[in-house]
């Protein structure tokens, strides 16, 4: 899961990068809200996470100019403005979350987790579950058959993604774009070494290669 | 205070009548004095006709009877004269007219101040001149009723008080209809003025005549003036926050670092501090956003904010609760759109927060007044307990998220409308905060 992270204050961002990070997911982070209008809607974001007092262009206008431009990636406000008539105008300006500062960094990573699965259509349950997988994104371990299985960083991220998108066929550069942050290396050896990682914990059938084409998750149920 | 109407006709009609009345007393009185002098040369002349009537005849002085004018002959004619000799002899010569009736001689020569009394009720003016006829000293005494005089006075008098009286009336007819004409504007601005009270117009009409023009233009500067300061302090207070909350996130973050967790009472004294900072951060924050009544052409329309309002809440309640409201149609409430807002969301948001799969939001308007009622599903709050979380405006449970600043401000906002805030049973089995807004609360 690749976010963009838009907030100005720097130590903030630090925390919030640092925790991000460690919860398994990508981020690029943005301090101008003109940087934001271009880069959100250049970049495949899986969620954009935004601080309306922007230097550059407020952070209203910046999701405005998103929504107009058709960008349908959820965006979590996050801001230290908390009356309900700024609340009722950031959510007519096109957000799907609100959250105001101070806040619990855990309330943030439940927000974000919830909102991911909202957009992929899937609901709200305490672990991620599809195809017979139960994954605990607090623990970065997945339960499968009533078996707790250790997974590393990379492929609890990797899990995550197929788990998000059960079904589909997703292509290397695809994959890539979504779980490294703009600035890592993209190297599809790299992959496919998690790739086999995974089907030698889960099972072979769990992951389809497709040649030339991609890959895409079988689950256990198929 | 009285009426500018009442004032003005009062100050008219004391003032024509003075006026009126000094004027017409005088004007008889100079009639009255000119007449009187008039007939002083009547009656001048009438003894002079009367001495020369005097004529010595064989028995020494006697009245040429021919050379009188008749009307000293007829009884009680009005006119009437007294002949006195200096010397006692002849006895006082009197006219015939009259009767058994005496003109008494008057007490100086010329015309006499007061009107002497007559016979039959006659008023009469007196004259008396001293003359000097064959070497005797005589003085002659004329009199004339004055009486038909006064009567035509009086006649004018009251004809005269009733064409006062009249165009007294007429006066003021006139006057209160011209007062009523040059008051329209005023009265126009002050219908706008209540309209603005109750939030159907924002300014006042900028066409009124030149007098009310600087009135007018004030007050709607004051108005747009009122509505940018509340504009900048909010959007001040915005940034304020904003300044304070960001670093604050900081540090709850950092307090909630692995590196911490082998110092519980570390992490803890942290926690609690930074949750105080907040709270009261959120709290004061919340009430100086509050416009009160300090905008009087605020209003909340019901049908364009509830369903932003109650999306809002759908969408951070994301866990398949049904939300509902009801209001009339069209209904426009006479207050500031934000603090209605953050009373409605706080306790639709602690609604949320508590029911089972129901909230249900019912806003109703009598002549009295505005009453708002938040209906749930959930548990509900024990009777006793009710007065304790309305004191405290405190956190319900601590297992929901939430500050339990939500009712402390919608207190603020309640109170300062001079509203009413209730928890009742609801009927949809769990809480139902009921809250009452006088409707009047500004036109007192």
């Amino acid at each position: 899961m690749r976010l963009l992270l838009v907030e100005d204050h720097v130590p903030l961002a630090d925390e919030l990068l640092a925790s991000l990070g460690a919860q398994g997911y990508a981020v690029d982070w943005l301090a101008d809200g003109r940087d934001a209008v271009h880069q959100g809607a250049s970049e495949p974001y899986d969620l954009i996470i935004l601080d309306l007092g922007l230097p550059g262009k407020p952070g209203l206008e910046v999701l405005r100019q998103w929504r107009a431009g058709a960008l349908a990636t959820p965006v979590l406000i996050l801001t230290a403005r908390s009356s309900w008539a700024e609340r009722i105008d950031g959510l007519k300006a096109g957000a799907d979350d609100y959250l105001t500062k101070p806040f619990h960094p855990e309330e943030l990573q439940l927000r974000i987790q919830a909102l991911l699965r909202r957009s992929k259509g899937l609901a709200n349950q305490e672990h991620l579950q599809a195809a017979g997988l139960q994954l605990d994104e607090s623990r970065q371990c997945v339960l499968a058959a009533g078996e707790d299985i250790q997974l590393t960083a990379a492929e609890f991220r990797l899990l995550r993604y197929f788990m998000l998108h059960p079904q589909q066929l997703l292509s290397k550069s695809h994959l890539a774009e979504h779980l490294y942050d703009g600035e890592t290396e993209r190297d599809s050896n790299v992959l496919e070494v998690h790739v086999n990682h995974l089907r030698r914990k889960l099972g072979r059938d769990v992951i389809e290669t497709r040649r030339g084409q991609g890959y895409r998750f079988i689950g256990l149920s198929a | 205070m009285k009426s500018i109407q009442r004032r003005l006709s009062l100050g008219l009609i004391s003032v024509l009548l003075v006026v009126g009345l000094v004027l017409a007393q005088t004007s008889l009185w100079l009639l009255d004095l000119g007449l009187r002098r008039y007939l002083e040369a009547s009656l001048r002349h009438h003894t002079e006709n009367l001495l020369v009537a005097t004529v010595r005849g064989p028995t020494g002085l006697q009245l040429n009877e021919q050379r009188v004018q008749p009307a000293y002959e007829q009884p009680l004619s009005g006119r009437y004269f007294r002949i006195d000799f200096a010397s006692g002899t002849p006895a006082p010569w009197r006219s015939r007219s009259q009767w058994d009736w005496e003109l008494a001689q008057a007490a100086k020569v010329g015309l006499q101040n007061e009107l002497a009394p007559g016979p039959s009720e006659q008023l009469l003016l007196v004259y008396r001149a001293d003359y000097r006829r064959y070497g005797q000293q005589l003085s002659i005494t004329v009199a004339q009723d004055y009486s038909p005089v006064l009567d035509s006075f009086r006649q004018v008098k009251y004809v005269g008080l009733g064409l006062g009286a009249g165009a007294l009336l007429l006066v003021l007819l006139l006057q209160r209809l011209t007062v009523r004409n040059a008051l329209r504007p005023l009265e126009r601005v002050r219908q706008q003025l209540q309209q603005l009270q109750q939030g159907q117009r924002t300014t006042l009409d900028q066409d009124v005549p030149a007098e009310l023009e600087p009135l007018v233009t004030q007050l709607n500067h004051l108005l747009v003036h009122t509505e940018e300061h509340l504009l900048r302090s909010r959007n001040a207070l915005g940034n304020l926050g904003h300044a304070l909350k960001t670093p604050l996130a900081v540090l709850v973050s950092l307090a909630e670092r692995d590196a911490l967790a082998g110092h519980p009472e570390l992490q803890a004294t942290l926690r609690e501090q930074l949750q105080q900072i907040e709270q009261r951060l959120s709290r004061e924050l919340g009430r100086a956003r509050l416009a009160g009544e300090a905008l009087p052409g605020a209003q909340f329309d019901c049908d364009e904010e509830l369903p932003g309002l109650i999306n809002t809440l759908g969408m951070i309640h994301n866990r398949g609760l049904h939300l509902s409201w009801h209001a009339p149609p069209g209904l426009r409430l006479p207050w500031d759109r934000e603090d209605l807002l953050e009373m409605l969301g706080n306790l639709l948001d602690n609604a949320c927060k508590w029911a089972e799969s129901q909230v249900q939001l019912s806003v109703q308007q009598d002549s009295a007044g505005v009453t708002l009622w938040v209906d749930d599903d959930g548990p509900g709050i024990e009777t006793e307990r009710r007065l304790e979380v309305l004191e405290r405006g405190a956190r319900l449970d601590e297992q929901v998220s939430g500050h339990g600043l939500g009712l402390g401000i919608v207190r603020d906002i309640v109170d300062a409308r001079g509203g009413q805030l209730e928890m009742l049973d609801s009927p949809l089995g769990g809480l139902r905060v009921a809250i009452r807004l006088p409707g009047n609360a500004r036109r007192r």
